[in-house]
């Protein structure tokens, strides 16, 4: 940009794209006329890869958009008439997602599909006893990408890639090509694809914008800690600061206490996320990406400096919130945030999504979003010395990013990659994307704005968002995916052993029954005994593979 | 004659191996043999898709008897044994000598109190959240207004308490059926003779009904102390063992370790270590009980 009257019409014409009131072909002559290079305008909104081939609509699949002529022709024979696939979902939102598109799908192509469901804790035991028996009774599974090693574990993977359905233009269309590369990677294997498109899950920090946005709140604050109401908090102090004074009264009139953060943290569910993410800027920073184990040695980092000093700041943060907090489920945190009652929340953006049903929330178009704060200090694990940043703030792909894996036992491989497909296709991942109840989140490009990527603002509105909130979100959300400085995801054998063991650890010092340094020291030795079983040499490949 | 007696006998003998054969082999394929390879398991180290990748001696004997939370495991289940199996006695046994004194709805009751028994455990469990949720809980709200805030899922006491309560409440009808039918098995005549001799119904009650019932009564404990040495749903719904493994009984924790991990190895070490210590708790109980019926 020459200069910045320059910059403010640029961001005038990206406005006018994303809300839809131009055209692909306009954007990029406008972008042009202030001297962009249309090359890039049109790379930056790069249609899909296939798109020459591809048509809106067609009546014979309605449910799907675009469409290959392929799959039309497909779709005419009814071709899976008789075929019955099993597929094994977890009992939370996103399984319910999937069974929406189950009568769809039957529907488009005559087949029928089972769907047994199992509560989460007991996915991964359902999953790999069906696998390891070799009973096989499913033909695919939803999984948490942390469940990936543990495929991986036998000479012959117990799932198989979807590259080559992939590649046949009978099935329903999507790009790979429009995932954003932190999220292919969760989906991927050694470079390979093995997942079907649905979730694309992280971790952001989510505010009540109109509160911070109040005079008084804000006077209060400068009175109480010297220094402007940071909207959002760029720091762990910052925001300790801010959890601290919004807890313990009544800062939305309604005559009840109210508190400055939500955080759900019981045991053995998926409260450990939280920790991950709120303790990686104490640990990952531009000088070091390892945050579980060392790569030479696979020696647990998960009890250095860095790590004790996150989980002494992470008790903080849980004390600023409701006490009952270590026994809530995820549900149970995000209720009290929409139900007004909570300043913050720092957690997937499900949150937002949900905001926007005004039946269950009182929150929509009041959603602050921004990438969780950072440190101005990280430790070195490896080094073993602390290193001082102007800030340090560290991008996430934590959660499940759930999604379906084909079974290697599966007789209908193919049917099985066909109905996963549908709900990978455009007109789907979008609305699984934009409403609450389906517990997906955004990982393709197509979903976001110019930019990033093609999405429009309007096509959310028309799914019920309250427009700021969308583009709010969105650019947040963005901003964490695609942080320069990324946390790792765990993802080698027996990863959800190891975060059994810390998920536990954890939950005894929030409890009070340890302290924080014999709780990490407890879970860096379960950890090694962890190693050993499986074997050091096979995990340290893996894990130094894992980077690559 | 005799060696007519004698192909009689061994015929005898023959027909008795023959019925007996196929207990024999039911015990042998379902107990001993799983019994044999939980034992070889023990002494193995065991993965996921690879199988037992190695013997290990007694490592994982000595994992388990070095753990912490082994330990807390079994501190947790024996609290729910000597908490909730004598108020689930005591209760069970109240209720069905009020029905068998005739008490007035005993009928109504003896078919509700009947109810529990029908519901799964993994259920209770979760409907015991919806009571004990500080977010609208059925129980945790009344008694809030009362000014009694218990903290029912943020900590351990809270955590055992709650799950105990719901198995109280699944379990007591169990006692009083059992024991409901003991005392029925009671004479009628022995009845009016006592409460002739006795000033009230509490001494009929202790002279006469609970020796006389003490045989089925102590039926019904030991089966209740087998049942509630292995809990796991329970518990296991309210609070998934936490804060950390605070609530988590001996049950829970195998699962994880060797159904959710697939740590074969250190669960069934786990598995035989447990069963010891049972064998010893039941065989004092058995000793006890025959002394008591003597």
């Amino acid at each position: 940009m020459a200069n910045r009257y320059d910059d403010e019409k640029f961001g005038n014409v990206v406005r006018e794209y994303v809300r839809g009131r131009i055209s692909r072909r306009q954007f990029i002559g406008r972008g042009a006329q202030l001297g962009l290079s249309a090359a890039v305008l049109a790379k930056m909104t790069r249609p899909s890869r296939a798109a020459a081939n591809l048509i809106e609509s067609d009546p014979v699949a309605p449910y799907e958009s675009p469409i290959t002529p392929e799959r039309v022709a497909f779709l005419k024979t009814k071709p899976y008439k008789g075929t019955a696939l099993n597929i094994l979902v977890a009992k939370i939102t996103v399984g319910d997602c999937l069974k929406h598109y189950v009568p769809q799908w039957e529907e488009q192509t005559g087949g029928k599909v089972n769907v047994a469901e199992v509560p989460i804790d007991a996915l991964h035991t359902q999953i790999f006893s069906d696998l390891s028996s070799g009973l096989g009774k499913y033909d695919a599974y939803m999984t948490g990408c942390w469940f990936y090693g543990d495929f991986f574990v036998p000479k012959d993977p117990y799932i198989v890639s979807t590259e080559k359905f992939l590649a046949d233009p009978k099935h329903a269309y999507w790009d790979p090509d429009q995932w954003i590369p932190s999220m292919r990677k969760l989906y991927s294997w050694n470079g390979k694809i093995y997942g079907t498109l649905m979730d694309g899950d992280a971790q952001a920090l989510y505010f009540r914008k109109d509160v911070f946005a109040n005079k008084d709140v804000q006077e209060k604050f400068k009175a109480k800690y010297n220094y402007d109401l940071p909207a959002p908090p760029k720091t762990t102090k910052e925001y300790h600061d801010i959890t601290d004074f919004f807890t313990g009264w009544d800062w939305n009139g309604d005559g009840q206490n109210d508190w400055g953060i939500s955080l759900h943290a019981k045991v053995n569910e998926q409260g450990f996320f939280h920790f991950l993410t709120l303790s990686a800027p104490f640990i990952i920073s531009p000088d070091n990406k390892y945050y579980f184990f060392n790569p030479e040695t696979m020696k647990p980092l998960i009890n250095s400096e860095g790590h004790l000093r996150a989980l002494e700041d992470y008790v903080k943060f849980l004390a600023n919130g409701p006490k009952e907090q270590i026994a809530w489920t995820l549900g149970q945190g995000w209720d009290r945030f929409l139900a007004g009652h909570s300043a913050t929340e720092p957690t997937w953006g499900d949150l937002p999504t949900l905001a926007q049903d005004p039946k269950t929330s009182k929150v929509q178009g009041k959603m602050g979003a921004a990438p969780l704060p950072g440190t101005t200090e990280a430790f070195n694990p490896i080094t073993g010395e602390w290193k001082n940043y102007d800030l340090n703030q560290v991008g996430n792909t934590n959660g499940g990013t759930w999604h379906c894996v084909i079974s290697r036992m599966s007789k209908k491989q193919e049917a099985t990659y066909d109905f996963l497909s549908l709900m990978a296709n455009k007109k789907n991942a979008l609305w699984n994307a934009a409403t609450g109840w389906t517990g997906v989140q955004p990982g393709m490009k197509f979903e976001y704005f110019p930019p990033i990527g093609t999405g429009n603002v309007e096509e959310w509105k028309a799914l019920g968002w309250n427009e700021d909130d969308a583009v709010e979100y969105l650019k947040a959300y963005y901003a964490v995916l695609a942080a320069p400085v990324q946390q790792e995801y765990l993802r080698i054998p027996g990863a959800a052993e190891y975060w059994h063991e810390l998920d536990v650890n954890i939950s005894a010092v929030l409890g009070g029954q340890m302290q924080p340094k014999a709780a990490l020291d407890a879970t860096a030795a379960a950890w090694e005994k962890i190693t050993d079983r499986y074997g050091r040499d096979k995990q340290k490949a893996l894990y130094q593979a894992s980077f690559t | 004659m005799a060696g007519r007696r004698i192909e009689r006998l061994e015929h005898g003998v023959a027909f008795k191996y023959a019925l007996l054969l196929p207990a024999v082999i039911w015990v042998f394929a379902f107990t001993f043999l799983p019994l044999l390879a939980v034992l070889r398991y023990s002494f193995s180290s065991y993965v996921m898709g690879e199988g037992i990748t190695g013997f290990v001696g007694f490592d994982n004997y000595v994992d388990v008897l070095t753990s912490p939370s082994f330990w807390q495991s079994i501190f947790v289940t024996v609290i729910f044994v000597v908490v909730a199996v004598p108020i689930q006695l005591v209760l069970g046994f109240l209720a069905a000598w009020l029905v068998t004194l005739g008490a007035p709805g005993s009928r109504t009751f003896t078919t509700i109190i009947g109810s529990p028994l029908f519901t799964l455990e993994v259920a209770i469990g979760y409907l015991g959240v919806t009571f004990f949720t500080d977010q609208g809980g059925l129980i945790a709200v009344p008694l809030a207004a009362l000014g009694i805030h218990v903290p029912w899922m943020s900590t351990a006491f809270g955590g055992i308490a709650g799950a105990i309560i719901l198995d109280i409440w699944r379990w007591t009808s169990f006692i009083f059926i059992i024991v409901l039918a003991g005392l029925a098995g009671i004479p009628g005549e022995l009845y009016d003779a006592a409460v002739l001799d006795a000033k009230s119904h509490w001494q009929v009650m202790w002279h006469l009904a609970v020796p006389l019932a003490w045989p089925v009564i102590t039926i019904a404990v030991l089966l209740r102390v087998v049942e509630c040495l292995k809990v796991f749903a329970i518990p296991f719904a309210l609070t998934s063992g936490g804060p950390g493994t605070s609530t988590q009984t001996f049950s829970a924790m195998d699962y994880l370790t060797t159904i959710q991990f697939f740590d074969f190895g250190k669960g069934s070490a786990m598995a035989i270590v447990f069963l010891v210590l049972v064998s010893v708790v039941l065989t004092v109980f058995f000793q006890q009980m025959r002394k008591s019926l003597a």
